[in-house]
């Protein structure tokens, strides 16, 4: 990146405003945080097999007043922060940020994003807020240890006095205000800075999946701050917003948190859900070398997922006393949310259908979202139906799908992201042998996990305890635990062969031509090192992201840059 | 119960060790653990008068989901194995965006939405209507029997009525972690939902939001601080079931278990009569700590 930059040290390396170098910040940031929280989630599963033996080997670093030993309290901090970490400081900036940062500008031909210093406001937020979280884990009397969704009133001094449950509030409410900025920014620079040519139908999918994130975060997040903010006012000031009456003099409830959290919460599913729907959208047909099926049906489907998203929460509160007519109806609504997602899949698999598929790194993570989010996506209607979900409401069932939908399917649509751009963002080829032996060294025991859990919730194992063996109904479900340990482990291993894949290809892998995967969008027409700016003369677009294997190309090439008008339609074109 | 084989992926020495360590435990333990005495497969037998309609509706969507599931992934792997990209092998160029294409879609999500929800739906809605949802109001169950629940960190405090059947009197039956009930063997498969003696409770909490679980009676609802939620089910036979807590409620969370005993009718009438007259015996005005009773929620 040096050289393109004019200025000083700190504007090129720290305070960058170049969205190319914003989206590596946001990627290795995103990355560390996965490493972290993918660690707490090792202590979670030790813990869950082994109940009550030291941690091995780094046990005795961070539990040293046990010897080792995850107790209750570090238990509960254990999976409240691994939910937090990788949802607002893992997944959020290595999916969200360094992919919306990277594409967006490069896939619609502009220069950079529209608001370059609110970018890097952006990211240095979302800095402060992870400063603030981690700063927390290491407070008297611990981290939050309510869970990531922090119901009150346990939530409030009640249940949890000390400063880690208000640290992490103004961590959430911080890491908010950085996807919100985003958010603006993204929308923006779609709406605004598309390069000629570049018409709404012309547009990536990677980019619509994006935009319908950006504006689900700039609706949505807002809400999660003001619960927030409610919560530091309860734990700070003595406000009794969510204590009711019988707690204290105030005249509160704990349940208009639920509301609030959920409101925000479920768009969020999608939020991290959508970026990486359209990037396999965009990949599945790249590497199918077919046009995207029925591209304006993915359009509208992820459109309606976005809108639909805000109407179902209420399904996450089936067993609070919800009123029974305003449960059916979320069940209702919530199994309408299977038409768009269908649908979804539906193209995704005519996509496939007849291609000449590239089965690369990048192709078998998209194929592995297909699979991932299938099992989670349909698991869904188990939790929809009021009726079954009285049962599996907080067992390993939720645990299991809500894994498999958001956490794996992000996480895979981010790793696509990774063995797909990479070549362009360090000029480098990832290694594919190591990407394939992570993809199946991944997806096996990953399946396992999930799946497992999926029968121990199923079989009445609650969520979020300490120690499973205490009670005699849950001890017998022992085995599962010990099989899902055993898969998590592994999958936590094969993690170990993508970090060194990525570092090693980074900076001494082979290098990349300008376009290794023969593909049409705007991003693979700059040469490595993009400079500042992107592109040396604007380009105009003239034809759609996926005219692949055109029958007018010819027998020698199945793809067409979209600046490049097809044989047949020349002329006709403006 | 304790299991003793959650020894077996302790020996952790070195990364390496580890790896084969858990590949071979991995191929050596599931099919060990499956077959030992003290472990289970699936939830325990439903032992409420419509805890089948949890099992069955669950089987119903194992069978929709899995047939939609089977059918995405053949639709997965027959391209990834017959469209290879090779030699001379060239794909098809189809935007999918024919009219036959958008019927096509149409048509799949109709029968998507009418095989996978609707049919779901109506199931769901009847069994809400008649069972987990259908807590009986005033005078449909007169023969219910009452119990208000205080939950707190971490215990199931359990108020009966006693004999004089009102709350807040001396002869209130005060448990601790356990509750006793009576069972209704007449209430299986009975079409009046309120057959035999069903068991109302009314829930609420001490501190933070818990909620009761009874998974052998396919039943959970929360208990929130400063409002009291229903619920309810008819155990249909005599035994000892457990008693959960489903939602995180601090440190000792997942020790606030308890034992919910269902009684024949004829032991329930005596254990409620000795029970009653021991607490009028042993009742102190001045514990405040058992004054907790709330007018009945209907």
């Amino acid at each position: 990146m040096s050289g393109e930059h004019k200025g000083g040290f700190l504007s090129t390396y720290v305070f960058s405003k170049d969205h190319k170098y914003i989206a590596k910040q946001f990627l290795w940031f995103g990355l560390i945080w996965l490493l972290i929280g993918g660690v707490m989630a090792m202590m979670i599963r030790w813990q869950l097999a082994n109940p009550g033996e030291a941690f091995p080997l780094l046990g005795k670093l961070f539990f040293p007043r046990t010897g080792g030993v995850i107790d209750p309290d570090a238990y509960n901090m254990l999976f409240s922060m691994h939910g937090t970490i990788m949802i607002f400081l893992g997944l959020t900036p290595a999916l969200i940020g360094a992919w919306g940062n990277w594409c967006i500008p490069l896939m619609i031909g502009a220069p950079d994003m529209i608001f370059p210093l609110l970018n890097t406001l952006s990211f240095w937020t979302v800095v402060i807020g992870g400063a603030v979280g981690a700063y927390s884990l290491f407070v008297p009397l611990g981290a939050l240890e309510a869970g990531w969704t922090g119901y009150p009133t346990l939530s409030t001094t009640v249940g949890t006095p000390g400063s880690g449950e208000t640290l992490w509030a103004i961590a959430v409410f911080i890491i908010g205000a950085s996807s919100i900025m985003g958010g603006i920014n993204y929308i923006t620079t779609v709406v605004r800075l598309r390069a000629p040519g570049m018409t709404w139908g012309k547009l990536p999918l990677t980019i619509w999946g994006l935009f319908f994130t950006a504006v689900l975060n700039v609706l949505f997040l807002p809400v999660i701050g003001s619960a927030m903010l409610l919560l530091i006012f309860d734990r700070v000031y003595g406000t009794q917003f969510y204590v009711p009456a019988t707690l204290t003099s105030g005249g509160g409830d704990p349940i208009l948190y639920q509301h609030l959290f959920w409101i925000f919460g479920h768009p969020e599913v999608y939020i991290l859900i959508l970026p990486a729907w359209g990037i396999v959208s965009d990949l599945l047909s790249f590497f199918a070398r077919k046009p995207a099926f029925g591209y304006r049906a993915t359009v509208g489907a992820m459109l309606a997922v976005t809108v639909l998203s805000a109407v179902v929460y209420g399904h996450h509160m089936f067993t609070t006393g919800l009123s029974p007519m305003l449960g059916e109806s979320f069940m209702l609504l919530t199994m309408i949310i299977s038409v768009p997602g269908e649908i979804l899949f539906f193209n995704w698999l005519h996509t496939i259908w007849k291609g000449s598929l590239r089965l690369n790194s990048a192709m078998l993570f998209s194929l592995g979202v297909i699979f991932v989010f299938g099992l989670g996506g349909l698991t869904g209607l188990f939790l929809a139906t009021i009726a079954t979900d009285i049962f599996l409401h907080d067992t390993y069932f939720v645990v299991g799908h809500f894994h498999l939908t958001m956490a794996a399917s992000a996480l895979f649509g981010a790793f696509a992201g990774i063995y797909f751009w990479v070549p362009k963002m360090y000029g480098r080829l990832m290694d594919e042998r190591l990407g394939k032996l992570h993809f199946w060294c991944t997806i096996i025991p990953l399946t396992t996990v999930f799946c497992t859990m999926f029968v121990s919730g199923w079989s009445g194992m609650p969520r979020r305890y300490a120690d499973p063996t205490s009670s005699p109904y849950v001890a017998e479900l022992q085995y599962l635990n010990e099989i899902t340990t055993i898969a998590a482990f592994i999958l936590g291993a094969a993690q170990l062969i993508f970090a060194f894949n990525f570092i090693k290809s980074c900076f001494w892998g082979k290098k990349a031509p300008d376009n290794p995967w023969e593909v049409g969008t705007l991003d693979w027409i700059p040469a490595y090192p993009v400079p500042h700016g992107n592109f040396a003369t604007t380009p105009t677009v003239v034809t759609g992201p996926h005219e692949f294997s055109h029958p007018a190309l010819g027998p020698d090439r199945d793809w067409i840059s979209q600046t490049e008008a097809l044989p047949e339609t020349e002329g006709k074109t403006a | 119960m304790t299991l003793s084989h959650s020894h077996s992926v302790r020996s952790f020495l070195g990364p390496v060790r580890a790896v084969i360590a858990t590949v071979i435990a991995a191929a050596s333990l599931a099919p060990g653990a499956l077959a030992q005495d003290a472990t289970r497969w699936g939830p325990k037998e439903s032992a409420s008068s419509f805890g089948w309609r949890f099992d069955d509706l669950f089987m119903l969507i194992v069978i929709l989901t899995g047939v939609s599931f089977l059918i995405m992934m053949v639709m997965l792997l027959v391209p990834v194995f017959r469209d290879k990209a090779r030699a001379g092998h060239k794909a098809s160029f189809d935007h999918g965006r024919s009219l036959h294409d958008k019927r096509f879609t149409a048509i799949v999500s109709v029968i998507v939405f009418i095989v996978l929800d609707a049919w779901v739906l109506v199931v769901a809605m009847r069994d809400l209507d008649e069972g987990f949802w259908n807590v009986p109001g005033p005078g449909e169950a007169p023969n219910a029997v009452r119990v208000q629940v205080l939950a707190q960190q971490w215990a199931w405090n359990f108020r009966q009525p006693g004999v004089d059947n009102k709350f807040g009197t001396p002869d209130d039956i005060l448990t601790l972690n356990e509750l006793v009930v009576p069972a209704s063997a007449e209430a299986e498969g009975n079409e009046d939902w309120f057959a035999g003696r069903p068991v109302v409770l009314n829930l609420s909490s001490k501190d933070v939001i818990h909620s009761l679980f009874l998974p052998e009676m396919r039943v959970k609802r929360d208990a929130n601080p400063g409002a009291i939620n229903r619920m309810w089910f008819t155990p249909i036979r005599p035994g000892d079931y457990a008693i959960l807590c489903a939602e995180l409620c601090g440190f000792a969370h997942y020790q606030m278990h308890g034992k919910l005993r269902v009684l024949s009718p004829a032991d329930f009438d005596a254990w409620e009569a000795e029970a009653s007259a021991m607490a009028l015996a042993a009742y102190d005005e001045n514990d405040a700590g058992a004054q907790w009773a709330w007018d009945w929620q209907e």
